[in-house]
Order: structure tokens, then sequence, then C-alpha cells
């Protein structure tokens, strides 16, 4: 039993992650409906802002998440605006945005590893090496803290968006651009928005990873792991990928220690192959078409 | 303003081809007849990661090899000829090492040093051995390297160090007669060649010598988390925790284990060798022990350790240099001796090599097996946050 109770704390510690950087790519597929492949690498860079502020900046903890979140929000919309907006102004097909987005997902690996080389940087101790028992079973404080400010951060995100002017304009968007930039919405502007956001949540999921493991330049390997989340939970949907990701990292957990670590995956992946056989648009998903 | 991103679009793009077709180069351009090229540099193929996740280790080993053959050059060569090192990156990756081997076939050199993954050597193998070409690992533990399926040797393949059996072997007997432990579990990594077979010769040895496997546990290369698997280990009350993975994973292991509160000794592999792992794992790795090929403060090898910090600012990455060097020296003695660069008469020598001068010793080749015969192992363990020699294994 208290076994049980631990395999699935370490599963929601694990999938908070998951769901911080499934939000991110949920967020632009709902406006642009495409993959941001990119987003990965966007993620990895806040990582290693986090590390060189806390390293070489010696700020406090909080200052260096809040200068990694606009750091990463900064590149998020030059990310946009350098490899999408001309994309999007020809009404390019998704597939073009996907191309483009692997590419700069690519090209910022390669940079980093050509200047800042393939070393592993881990962050310094801020919570030290402690954990709190909670109902039996043991957390890390820093994973504690990592899922509590994940879902603040969600729940802010999602508030913004269901009840500010600015929302119901990405909202709007979202469901339909053409209509809604004739009824004054800048879509330009929204977009571009959308992109800030979303660079904000990788600032804060950069850092997290950091703290958590560290900062290298393939880490954005992990947001393979975030885009299945949000595929499970429905691309598109907010909450879809905050459930998504808490599913995938529960799933994992148990999967590794009542069934096989060694088969981890072939089971996690066989469940995201039945469920999207079941519900081809994910747990909450409103759209089916070009969805990669 | 678009006129110009599209511009600059189009001469990437251009660049990008140009750099392709460069590197697919053509493999048929011929560098003359043996006759005329007697007084051209004997050329040295040398498969190294330069990126990626291993180019700590790939930077150093190319370090080390191109100091050795300056100093060879600077005493007159081989045979009256310089060397020539010609090095491509591999990036550790398999296809790409094969890409690698066949630029270096195409680019005629006498030999290849490298790589130093065992994944990357057995691929790379597959088409250096068709080539009649020679190739020496490194720190390719992996007995698949030097051996087909069938237990036949391949002629034309090397290594210099010793190999996954002897490692697993080490570690299980350390744990058994030094730590005194009874109970070890296994996080493996189950993308690695190196870490399936080590971990293997590990439990065979453990098991054999009266220990028990409590918990054979595995995660995937490139995975971060592992609680759900220590959280087992954890509950399966292991003594030990043998973690024969790269030094990222391990570090970050231990450091995973100490937070869920798992008491036990940690024992690893020569892939913990990298200051990296005491960065990564913080505290946790305190008093943690691995089997390494060499050791920085081995004294064989010491004066060699200064001249390399001396030139470079910095100490090699251990253990690919020295067993780069060690490659290296067998191919000069091979060509000296021979007083031939043909690749037929340079493998038959090399498979009857004995008592050799090589940098961390003396070198005999099985040449049943290709594999060096008795080479030392040391143990090391973090102390104060520094790794430090604790015992030595010598060949049995």
């Amino acid at each position: 039993m208290q076994m049980l109770m631990q395999t699935i704390v370490t599963g929601l510690a694990v999938g908070g992650i998951y769901a911080l950087m499934a939000v991110g790519y949920s967020l632009i597929f709902s406006i642009l409906n495409f993959s941001n492949f990119a987003y990965g690498g966007i993620i990895m860079l806040g990582s290693y802002m986090g590390f060189y502020a806390l390293t070489l900046l010696h700020v406090p903890f909080a200052a260096a998440l809040a200068l990694s979140m606009l750091g990463a929000a900064a590149l998020s919309f030059l990310n946009e605006r350098i490899a999408y907006s001309s994309l999007r102004k020809r009404h390019a097909p998704s597939l073009y945005f996907m191309i483009s987005a692997m590419g700069t997902s690519i090209f910022l690996e390669n940079m980093v590893y050509a200047t800042l080389g393939s070393s592993y940087n881990a962050y310094p101790e801020i919570f030290g090496q402690s954990s709190i028992s909670l109902f039996g079973s043991t957390i890390g404080k820093l994973d504690l803290f990592a899922i509590i400010f994940s879902l603040i951060a969600i729940y802010i995100m999602n508030y913004f968006i269901q009840h500010t002017r600015t929302g119901i304009a990405i909202r709007a968007a979202s469901y339909d651009s053409e209509v809604s930039q004739i009824n004054g919405v800048n879509l330009s502007a929204v977009i571009g928005l959308v992109f800030i956001l979303a660079g904000l949540l990788a600032g804060v999921s950069g850092v997290f990873l950091g703290m958590k493991y560290m900062a290298y330049p393939t880490m954005g390997w992990i947001t393979n792991k975030a885009y299945i989340s949000a595929v499970i939970g429905g691309l598109g949907s907010l909450p879809g990928a905050v459930v998504g990701g808490l599913i995938l990292g529960v799933l994992e957990s148990l999967v590794s220690v009542y069934v096989s670590s060694l088969l981890r995956d072939v089971f996690s992946f066989t469940f995201l192959i039945v469920l999207l056989l079941v519900m081809p648009s994910g747990l909450f998903g409103k759209y089916l078409e070009e969805k990669v | 303003m678009l006129k110009k991103t599209k511009k600059t679009l189009a001469v990437l793009l251009i660049a990008l081809f140009a750099l392709s077709l460069a590197a697919c180069g053509s493999s048929s351009s011929s560098t003359g007849t043996a006759a005329t090229e007697s007084k051209e540099p004997i050329k040295i193929g040398h498969e190294v990661a330069l990126t990626g996740g291993s180019s700590l280790w790939g930077q150093s080993e190319k370090q080390a090899l191109e100091m050795e053959i300056e100093k060879i050059n600077a005493a007159g060569g081989v045979l009256g000829r310089q060397l020539e090192l010609i090095a491509y990156d591999n990036k550790a990756d398999q296809t790409e090492g094969v890409n690698v081997a066949k630029r270096l076939i195409g680019d005629k050199v006498v030999a290849i040093i490298g790589p130093a993954q065992s994944g990357v050597g057995i691929a790379a193998s597959s088409v250096t051995e068709g080539a009649k070409m020679i190739l020496i690992g490194t720190t390719t533990t992996n007995t698949k390297l030097t051996v087909n399926d069938d237990g036949s040797v391949k002629p034309y393949t090397f290594r210099t160090c010793f190999i996954d059996p002897y490692q697993g072997k080490v570690a299980a007997t350390f744990a058994l007669n030094s730590l005194k432990v009874t109970k070890a579990a296994v996080l493996m990594d189950v993308g690695s060649d190196y870490s399936q077979g080590l971990s293997q010769y590990f439990k065979e040895t453990f098991v054999a010598g009266g220990g028990t496997i409590v918990a054979d546990e595995a995660f995937r290369s490139e995975e971060l988390d592992y609680r759900a698997q220590l959280g087992k280990i954890k509950d399966a009350g292991a003594e030990l925790l043998f973690i024969p993975t790269m030094q990222k994973e391990a570090g970050l292991a231990m450091k995973q284990a100490k937070d869920l509160g798992l008491d036990c000794k940690f024992l690893g592999g020569d892939g913990w060798a990298s200051k990296e792992l005491i960065e990564l794992g913080g505290a946790a790795t305190e008093g943690a022990f691995y089997v390494n090929i060499a050791s920085l403060q081995d004294p064989t090898i010491a004066d060699w350790v200064k001249e390399y910090a001396a030139k470079y600012k910095m100490d090699p990455v251990m253990p690919n240099p020295v067993l780069a060097v060690d490659a290296l020296k067998m191919i000069v003695n091979a060509i000296e001796n021979t007083k031939s660069t043909d690749s037929t008469t340079l493998a038959e020598y090399m498979s009857n090599m004995k008592d050799v001068q090589v940098l961390t010793g003396k070198l005999t080749m099985d040449p049943k097996t290709h594999n060096p015969i008795d080479k030392p192992a040391v143990i090391e363990t973090v102390k104060n946050g520094e790794f430090t020699f604790y015992e030595s294994f010598a060949g049995k």
C-alpha cells in the first residue's frame, strides 16, 4: 500500500513537469493548429538562462526564475516572428510550420553545442537534499514546490484566457482566425502574445527541469513526453494538457513498478495508441483535422 | 525585409547542400600509388565524438593524440615519414560512426583509432572489416567489438581496454569481498550495449559468489527520472546499488535515491569517470565506488598526465586519452617492426603482440579474441567531492 502511494506521488511529481510543458504546446496548437517542436529548444535555453543567472549573476532564486521566464518569452516571441510569421502571412499549410519548427529546434540545440559546449550543468542546490513525508511516502521539497507552482501558473494562465478581454480575443482567434480578424482582433498581436505566454511557461519548465535534473543541450528531448501528454489530453485544450501530463507521469511510474521498468515505454505507448483509437481527439480535444 | 529573409534563406540552403555534398565526398579519389607516396605522411584515422554528450572525452582523446604525434614527428616520424592525424566527428552515434569509418577508408588511412563507444565500434567494424581496415577501439569494453557472434575473431579489429566481463567481474568481486554486501540491486540503461553487458556480467559473478540480486531495474537512454525504479529498489532492501551507466544517469540516480531516503552503497563502471558525476549527483555521490580503466593518480602515467596538463592547461578526461595513446603506440610499434603500412601485415603482427611498451604498461594481445591480456583495473571512490584512487585490481 505504501509502495503504491509512493509510486503515485512519484508519478505526480514527474507528471507535473510534463503538464507544465504540455500546456505550452497546447497553447500554441490551439491558435496556429500546428505542433511547435521548437518549444523544447526554448525550454532548454530557459533552463540555461536560469543556470547562468544563479551561477554567474548570483541573483536569488526568484529573480533567476523571473529572468528565465522573461528571456524564454522573448525567445519564443522571436521564434514566431522569424520562423513562422512569414509562413502565416502566406497561408502556408501547417506541415510547413512544423518543418520550420523542427529546423529551429535543431538550430537551437546545435547553437548551444557550438557556443556553450556539451557539458551537463547542475543547478546549485536550492532546496538542499531534503525531502518530506506525505501520507507515508517521501517527496522531495523541490518536487512539491514544482507541482504547486506549476499548477498555480497553469491556473493563472487558464484564468487569463477564460476571463480577460485579451483572453477572449485569443480564444476567438483560436476558433476562427479569419472571422476574428473581421471583428477587429489584431491577429498578429494575439499570436505574438500567445507565444509570449507559452515562453513564460517554458522559462518555468526550464528552471524546474534544470533544478530537478540539469541543463544540457539535448534536454529538449523530454518535451516529447510533454507533447504526448498534450495529445492524450487533446491538443489545444489546456485542462487536457494538465490531465494528460499527470496521467502519463503516473502511468509510467505504475508500469515501472508493477509491470517492468524495461517495458515502461512499450506499455505507456500502447496505452496512447489504444486511447487514440478510442478517442481520436484525446480526452478533451476539439479538433480532429491536421493533428500530427 | 521579406526579400532579404528569402535571400538569406536561399544562401543558407545552398550552403547546407554544399556541406552535405562535401560530407558524402567522393571516396574513390585516389592518393597515388605506394611508390610515389612513400615520402608522404602516414595517415592515421581517428573516429571520435567531438560534439554531443561524449565530446568531453572525445576532445581530450584528440588532444592527447595530437600531442603524441607532434612528439613522434619532432623525433623524425615513423620509417622516416611524418604521421598525420585525420579526425572525424561521429557524435557517439552508430550511423555517424559507420559514415566516419567509410570516410576514413576513403582517405586511405593506415589504421583507425576509436571509437570509444562499444555500440558505435560494433557498427563501424561491419564496414572496416570488409575493407581490411584496422580499427582499434579505445574504451569499447563490449566483447562483441572484436569477435563475431559465432565466436570467431574479427581479423582487423582490436581494442586497448579490458572487456565488460572483466569489469563486471571486478565490480562484483569488489562488492562481495571488499564491501562485504550480499544483497545488490541493478539499475541499467536498456538502450545501451555497454550498460546491458556490464550489468549481465556483474549479476553472474555476484550470484556465483553467493550474493543475491534483489532488484533488477532498467530505464531507457535519455530518460531522466528513475524514482519509480529506485522506490522499488528501496522496497527490496538492497545494500548496494550497481549503476552501470554514464556519469549523467548515475549522478541523477544517486541524487534521486538519496531524495527517496534510499540508504545503500553505490557502485559503477568506467562510464562514471567524469567530474560531472559529482557536480550532478552532489553530496549523494560521496563514498560511491566505481571501476575504472586508469586513474589520474595512477603512478604509471603520472608523468604523461603532467605533460598533458602543462600543454593544455587542464587534466586529461580519463580514461579515453590514455587508451587512445596506447592504440597509437600499438600502430607505431607495428609499422616500425614490420616496416610496412599494409593493413594485413600490420593486423597479423598486432594479433601476436607481446609485452609491447604502451602508455599504461606492457600490452599483450590475445590472438583468439584481440583483447589485451591482464589489463589492470582500478577502483576509485568519491571523497570530499573528488575522485580518489581506492585500490587497484591487477590483472588476475
